[in-house]
């Protein structure tokens, strides 16, 4: 069967089975966000169980990133507004408790580990930042190439968190 | 003789992959390979609303898609501006940027783990309202307190006793 494909600024031309041909593609009277509402109101009133999915998918570079990604920003985010809301509660200034704490520190080690720990989330949720833009300009999605990018997005991570730490 | 193909997404020269996505197609249909190991797709179903068309319905999403990208290049650019110049207005800077760009996240973290129209409310709801707390705690330290880019600056300055 041979089907003839002609593409017009993103419309495609297509003849289906029963040779009816479609000559322009009807603009979808929902969005993506009511469709994705119905999907989830039916599928939670019939109470259908969901698929296992991340439970038994195999594990890839990429995906293990993208998670990261999504949990390094929730972690920082959430950082932040610990540290906002400590701000407003706390009755002393910051510099007390930085002194208080770094003289609870347990040796230079420790010091040198937590500015690392600071800095792992920060670089890595930085780069993988960047590698995501340069997605969102469309670059960079051949399979060899994500991986690739992953790649040098940990070995930065890894590099400039030794190198803030050391400061 | 014929074989059922399913297609994830559409590349079309010229246009970004992400834009354009198609549903399953369960109808035999014959793909052709064009330049560049690009297929061109062909699907009866896109659920797309292309800018020739008068669209009914608004640019609301697209438009907060690209806001979210901008800012996360400004907070970007601001990194090495907060080292080499900080001080007040850097510091608000930051604590306004650092805010929306966490709020916008963590909005996008809720539409996809949360459904159900009263959940949803209910989280943007308390994300709002985080976020309004977060913002208005990093003023409250930028104003009665050493400021964000002093208070990096003196954790980092910490060392061995």
């Amino acid at each position: 069967m041979l089907l003839t494909t002609v593409a017009r600024q993103g419309l495609c031309l297509s003849r289906s089975q029963f040779g009816v041909l479609y000559r322009h593609v009807v603009p979808m009277g929902t969005t993506a966000n009511e469709e994705m509402n119905k999907f989830w109101a039916k599928n939670t009133r019939l109470n259908r169980p969901v698929s296992p999915h991340i439970s038994i998918y195999k594990w890839s570079i990429p995906m293990m990133m993208s998670i990261s990604h999504r949990g390094t920003g929730v972690a920082l985010s959430s950082g932040i507004s610990a540290f906002a809301l400590a701000a407003l509660v706390l009755p002393e200034s910051y510099p007390y408790y930085l002194d208080l704490i770094h003289s609870m520190t347990f040796g230079p080690q420790f010091l040198a580990f937590s500015k690392f720990a600071l800095a792992f989330p920060v670089a890595y949720h930085t780069f993988n930042g960047i590698r995501h833009l340069a997605w969102d300009l469309g670059k960079g999605f051949k399979i060899p190439e994500v991986y690739r990018s992953g790649y040098i997005v940990v070995a930065l991570t890894v590099l400039t968190s030794i190198g803030l730490a050391a400061m | 003789m014929a074989a059922l193909v399913r297609i994830s997404s559409v590349c079309h020269r010229g246009v970004s992959p992400l834009l354009f996505r198609s549903s399953s197609l369960i109808r035999p249909l014959a793909v052709q390979k064009k330049d560049r190991d690009c297929p061109y797709l062909i699907s009866a179903k896109i659920h797309a609303t292309p800018s020739n068309y008068a669209g009914s319905g608004s640019k609301a999403a697209s438009l907060h898609w690209t806001g979210e990208r901008i800012l996360s290049i400004v907070l970007l650019g601001l990194a090495p501006v907060a080292y080499y110049y900080p001080g007040p207005a850097v510091d608000y800077t930051l604590a306004a940027a650092l805010t929306l760009h966490g709020h916008w996240g963590l909005g996008q973290v809720l539409t996809d783990y949360v459904h159900g129209d009263f959940k949803i409310k209910m989280a943007n709801a308390g994300l709002f309202l985080l976020s309004t707390v977060t913002f208005a705690g990093l003023c409250y330290f930028n104003y009665h307190d050493v400021g964000i880019c002093k208070a990096v600056a003196l954790l980092w300055s910490k060392r061995l006793d």
